[in-house]
């Protein structure tokens, strides 16, 4: 019985997954209407399918954007962010930006794609 | 006599007493069991993103991932999108308290991605987060 015991023992000491992810949480736009003049104050950042970057409609690089961000929060502390990418941006990018904007303080995030 | 009786409850002796390891044993084989996290693994390897804020997941348990190509893995098994919602769905009644990550290929569409938060949202999971590496 011992031994039985001792082998199940090694068995759930091996298959134990000890899975430890890292992750960025982004919000996804809901069907409910903001009022306007709420979402005239956020940061919007646009990303194209070939990796350029707008910050409120200006050209900037991806690693621009945290100090853009940074600016942008000291004149509106509640500030959110909405990242509108278009379909065929990769992920990578997306993820940089969103890192970008949480290092520059805002952790409101929206995620959204264009049509 | 006296030196037989000696040499009986010396033979007596032998051997460790098994009874507190055993339950020891039992003890450490029943934490594991307890602890053995019911993560459902995504089945595939993708290049996840690096970020520098992204936080540990404790209960990010559903692993979804999304390859370069566009494909869906979920659960060791390659899933169309309409699949999605109802897996979900049905983990979500089985442990309500889990969470879902998405292990976007870094090189895979934005639309997939965005495709996906909304099945696993609709499905009933509201915290759902995108993987990446810790660090630059």
């Amino acid at each position: 019985m011992l031994d039985f015991v001792l082998n199940l023992l090694i068995f759930f000491i091996i298959t134990a997954i000890f899975v430890k992810e890292f992750g960025l949480d982004v919000n996804r736009p809901t069907n409910v209407n903001q009022p306007d003049n709420a979402e005239s104050k956020n940061i919007q950042i646009q990303i194209l399918n070939t990796g350029e970057v707008f910050f409120n409609n200006r050209i900037v690089d991806v690693r621009a954007i945290r100090a853009n961000v940074e600016r942008e929060k000291a004149l509106a502390n509640d500030i959110g962010a909405l990242i509108l990418a278009d379909e065929e941006a990769q992920t990578g990018v997306i993820l940089t930006a969103v890192d970008q904007v949480r290092l520059g303080g805002v952790y409101n995030i929206t995620f959204s794609t264009s049509e | 006599m006296k030196s037989k009786h000696f040499s009986e409850h010396e033979s007596e002796d032998h051997g460790i007493d098994l009874a507190p390891m055993l339950d020891f044993v039992l003890n450490l084989l029943i934490f594991f069991i307890i602890t053995t996290s019911f993560i459902k693994e995504a089945g595939v390897t993708v290049v996840k993103p690096n970020a520098t804020t992204a936080e540990n997941r404790e209960s990010g348990n559903i692993l979804i991932a999304i390859r370069e190509n566009g494909e869906i893995w979920m659960d060791r098994k390659r899933v169309d999108i309409r699949q999605v919602r109802p897996m979900i769905e049905k983990l979500h009644i089985e442990r309500p308290d889990d969470t879902a990550v998405i292990l976007a290929d870094q090189s895979s569409h934005a639309a997939i991605l965005a495709r996906v938060m909304d099945e696993v949202r609709s499905g009933g999971i509201r915290e759902v987060s995108i993987a990446a590496n810790l660090g630059d």
